[in-house]
């Protein structure tokens, strides 16, 4: 342990890095200090090494796919899951994690980040927002298209998993460009970019604008068997629109992006696949009005899924009023009012929005140090969407662990058909993908809880309950927040 | 705790918010210079009070409380008890005191020594100008900056040219900036970054002089102060009973949100008028009511605050007509919109008697106003433009010395 920790110094010239370090043996601190200025914690584990065997004892368990909700030990070895039972054997050389106390839950996956590698290294890297992503609980990360240049080709396609493999903290799946540089003229090439690995595909940051566009991108999407995600914005309508239209806008003499703009897209969406039936998945929804329309062709049988994030269920355009233009509020979709977040909470009860996700999107400082309408949309979301999750939904008696699981795991697997490679559940000989959350946690979001490479979030400051505590990518532990115990 | 100190008694206290610092709650006297007093008290000289230096991340969407450290970004948010202060002093300046006991020979001394620059990011006549000649009147010193000629055409961008103004050791800072909620931008990263530019951590004043579509705080008051003159309200600034028109490109206007914010506040009842693109119904939440029928309103207004169509902040629209400069899809054609709610010579003779014709400037002649209105008896153009003197007057005298307790 001691020759461990000295490595991992040289190598990690920050104390954020050095969380990256695996810590085990006796003598390390049930709790790690945080806050603490100049006290590294150390909760991440980068070296590559052999999986190591490990025994989670005591956990909750809950696995959405076989409906598992109990205590359970479950062991991991060589990567994959040997076993989930009672008393499992402690076998000597194991690492044991006690998790009393705590939920065992698959991976978490996010089907909406964006890495900004390549193109904007200085906002975020697969390197960094793989680790912002493990701190926060999630396993997989699905990026989205939108770097320089476009991910609109299976050769960018293969290059951006390669780099993930080699840089990556977690399992990294990109989702493909429909149209080439995502402009909403010409098909992108799909079918390559599906048998190279693409889980999925977007023009995500815009919308593909024409209807003609968008039959031929659905009917080509169609044919790969994965989803077609869409960014849900009229851009005519919202045009220079940069917070939500109403009252506030008025006052605040700021150009609005009405609610409209993202439901007449999802309309005509729908109607187009009525005659495709290409996967059909909302991003970002934050309009409550768009909820009926998901909701009526889910009656109907069509496919179609939704994903609400964290912000559009904790904040609202007030915010951009009390702040005095904070720009850390600007998103795209914009903050709504409150009978949204009351509208969306509603369809997550009733699982009309079934799938959780962050659209976390680094921007660098200088890029939000700018007035209001010039500012860059987005929020980062990896390191606190699990927390403040539990705080919309959870504390508020909207859906049980069991529903946020499912919503954060096998839903996001689904969506991007991720559930075949075995993610998104736990199966014993399928992959070894476990987090570990503590629902009781209490902490307070700081800049240094942000590991990744942004900190472009307004949450900095508010105290939530509920955080992961350990994080396992294939056997292998890349995120701990507590002790090691030898067996 | 707050006290506000005149030769070292004390005159009201404030309590603190936990929100904001400080909230004040004490009457405004002007002339009296007030101070914040935190926990820690540095000096110990006569008057030497300081508090805490601002905070990361507060807020900075109170007007009122914006204005207790020396800014004026906004009217709203401001009590009507603050917007009379302001009055009170523009009217003294403007020489229309009752008493006449404050010398004008002795207002060259207010400001003396005093630096300000004015920081116009975007193109002015009136506003700055007037500005320069409240600043000189008060003794205080004026720097002009413009886009051109400057570093803002080199990139940088508006929070760093303002710190590096402030960085000069300027005492205030009056700006205009094509972006609503600029100004706020810049006292927030003034804020932020005081300590690394002022030993004291002072933050020096920032007067909004028009933030996009947002507020321009200072026409509001002169607007303000206009009717107040014209209907004999100086005493107490009461508006109430009188009914004000402002007709026009409100959707783009940061005249008619100060306007609709003060006058409300001081009691006058506020109606927007215009066509349906022009004039959101979401306005009305702001506390006035709209119309899109200026001939069945305009013989119950008081004064009629006439707006230019501001055809820069609009989309192009597709050409034709006689559009002006840069066209624009919310209107039709300037034919339709002069024969619809142009201020013409009958509707003139519609108003009632006594009634004021206002403009902040420009006109556009023969587009939102006829030559005979904007030139009519009832015009009140230029007054406005001289009390627009006496009001910055007022407001920089207010905020600098705000500002130099250095909070």
């Amino acid at each position: 342990m001691p020759t461990h920790t000295k490595a991992a110094a040289h190598t990690t010239p920050t104390p954020d890095a050095d969380i990256f370090t695996l810590h085990g043996g006796a003598g390390v601190p049930a709790r790690l200090s945080r806050g603490g200025a100049g006290v590294p914690a150390r909760l991440f584990h980068t070296t590559p090494t052999q999986p190591a065997d490990i025994l989670i004892t005591g956990a909750h368990v809950i696995d959405p796919a076989s409906k598992l909700n109990k205590h359970a030990d479950i062991a991991i070895r060589h990567g994959t899951i040997a076993a989930i039972g009672k008393k499992l054997p402690r076998t000597p050389g194991v690492h044991v994690i006690d998790a009393t106390g705590c939920y065992a839950t698959p991976g978490l996956i996010d089907p909406h980040v964006h890495l900004r590698e390549p193109g904007n290294e200085r906002a975020e890297t697969i390197a960094t927002g793989t680790r912002a992503g493990v701190a926060g609980g999630f396993t997989t990360l699905c990026c989205m298209p939108n770097t320089t240049p476009c991910l609109d080709n299976d050769v960018m396609m293969r290059s951006v998993l390669d780099r993930a493999r080699q840089t990556g903290a977690c399992r990294v799946y990109p989702v493909g460009a429909a149209t080439r540089g995502r402009k909403g003229e010409e098909l992108a090439e799909i079918e390559l970019m599906h048998r190279a690995g693409a889980c999925a595909f977007s023009d995500d940051g815009d919308c593909v604008s024409s209807a003609a566009m968008m039959q031929r991108v659905l009917a080509t999407v169609a044919t790969t068997g994965k989803a077609f995600m869409q960014h849900c914005q009229d851009h005519q309508l919202s045009n220079a629109g940069v917070m939500h239209a109403g009252t506030l806008s008025t006052k605040l003499g700021l150009a609005g992006w009405p609610r409209a703009a993202e439901e007449i897209i999802i309309d005509r969406d729908l109607r187009l696949n009525a005659a495709i039936n290409c996967r059909y998945h909302v991003q970002h929804l934050s309009s409550g009005g768009s909820i009926p329309i998901i909701r009526a062709a889910r009656k109907a049988a069509l496919p179609a899924t939704a994903e609400a994030t964290p912000h559009h269920l904790l904040l609202t355009c007030d915010n951009i009023d009390t702040s005095g233009y904070d720009t850390r509020y600007k998103m795209n979709p914009p903050l709504r009012e409150q009978s949204d977040i009351d509208a969306i909470k509603h369809a997550i009860a009733d699982g009309t929005i079934t799938v959780l996700a962050t659209d976390h999107a680094p921007h660098t400082h200088e890029s939000k140090l700018l007035p209001f309408d010039a500012a860059t949309f987005g929020i980062v979301g990896l390191e606190t969407a699990l927390a403040l999750y539990i705080q919309a939904l959870i504390a508020d008696g909207v859906v049980n662990w069991p529903r946020l699981i499912d919503m954060l795991t096998l839903q996001p697997a689904r969506l991007c058909n991720l559930d075949h490679l075995g993610l998104g559940q736990l199966t014993v000989g399928g992959p070894a993908d476990v987090t570990i959350i503590d629902p009781n946690e209490q902490w307070t979001i700081t800049d240094a809880d942000l590991v990744g490479q942004s900190k472009n979030t307004p949450f900095l400051g508010r105290k939530v309950v509920g955080r992961a505590i350990t994080t396992i990518v294939a056997g292998q532990i890349k995120m701990n927040r507590r002790p090691l115990v030898p067996a | 705790m707050k006290f506000a100190i005149r030769a070292g008694r004390v005159q009201g206290f404030l309590f603190t918010s936990a929100w904001w610092g400080w909230v004040y709650l004490g009457e405004r006297v002007p002339g009296v210079v007030y101070c914040s007093m935190g926990k820690r008290i540095a000096g110990g000289g006569a008057g030497v009070v300081r508090g805490p230096g601002p905070g990361h991340g507060q807020g900075s969407g109170d007007g009122g409380a914006l204005f207790a450290r020396g800014h004026l970004l906004q009217l709203a948010g401001l009590s009507a008890k603050e917007l009379r202060a302001i009055l009170g002093r523009a009217r003294v300046f403007a020489g229309h005191d009752a008493d006449g006991s404050d010398d004008p020979k002795a207002w060259r001394e207010r400001l003396r020594g005093k630096v300000v620059a004015n920081l116009f990011f975007e193109d002015s006549t009136r506003t700055r100008v007037s500005f320069a000649v409240a600043a000189e009147r008060l003794g205080a010193q004026v720097i002009n900056l413009t886009s051109v000629g400057s570093s803002i055409s080199k990139g940088e961008t508006v929070a760093d040219t303002a710190l590096n103004v402030a960085a000069m050791g300027v005492d205030g800072i009056v700006m205009r900036h094509k972006s609503s909620g600029a100004p706020h931008l810049v006292v927030r990263t003034l804020a932020e970054r005081a300590h690394s530019y002022d030993d004291a951590g002072r933050v020096c004043s920032v007067i909004n002089a028009g933030d996009g579509r947002h507020e321009h705080p200072t026409q509001g008051l002169l607007d303000i102060y206009t009717i107040a003159e014209r209907f004999d309200r100086l005493d107490g600034f009461d508006l109430s009973g009188l009914t004000v028109g402002i007709v026009g490109d409100i959707a783009s206007s940061r005249v008619a949100r100060s306007g609709i914010v003060g006058l409300g506040a001081l009691g006058a009842k506020v109606v927007c008028i215009g066509p349906p693109t022009l004039v959101p119904r979401s306005i009305e939440a702001m506390g006035c009511t709209t119309t899109h029928d200026l001939d069945g309103v305009i013989g119950k207004l008081d004064a009629v605050n006439v707006l230019r169509i501001q055809f820069e902040r609009h989309d192009g629209g597709g050409g034709g007509g006689e559009k002006m400069p840069g066209a624009s899809n919310a209107v039709a054609s300037v034919r339709e919109y002069y024969e619809v709610y142009g201020l013409n010579s009958a509707r003139l003779a519609k108003l009632r008697p006594g009634a004021i014709v206002m403009h902040p400037g420009p006109i556009n002649r023969g587009v939102e106003m006829s030559s005979e209105a904007a030139d009519s008896g009832q015009s009140m153009v230029l007054r406005q433009v001289r009390h627009g003197v006496a009001v910055r007057m007022a407001v920089l005298e207010m905020c600098l010395n705000a500002s130099a307790q250095g909070r």
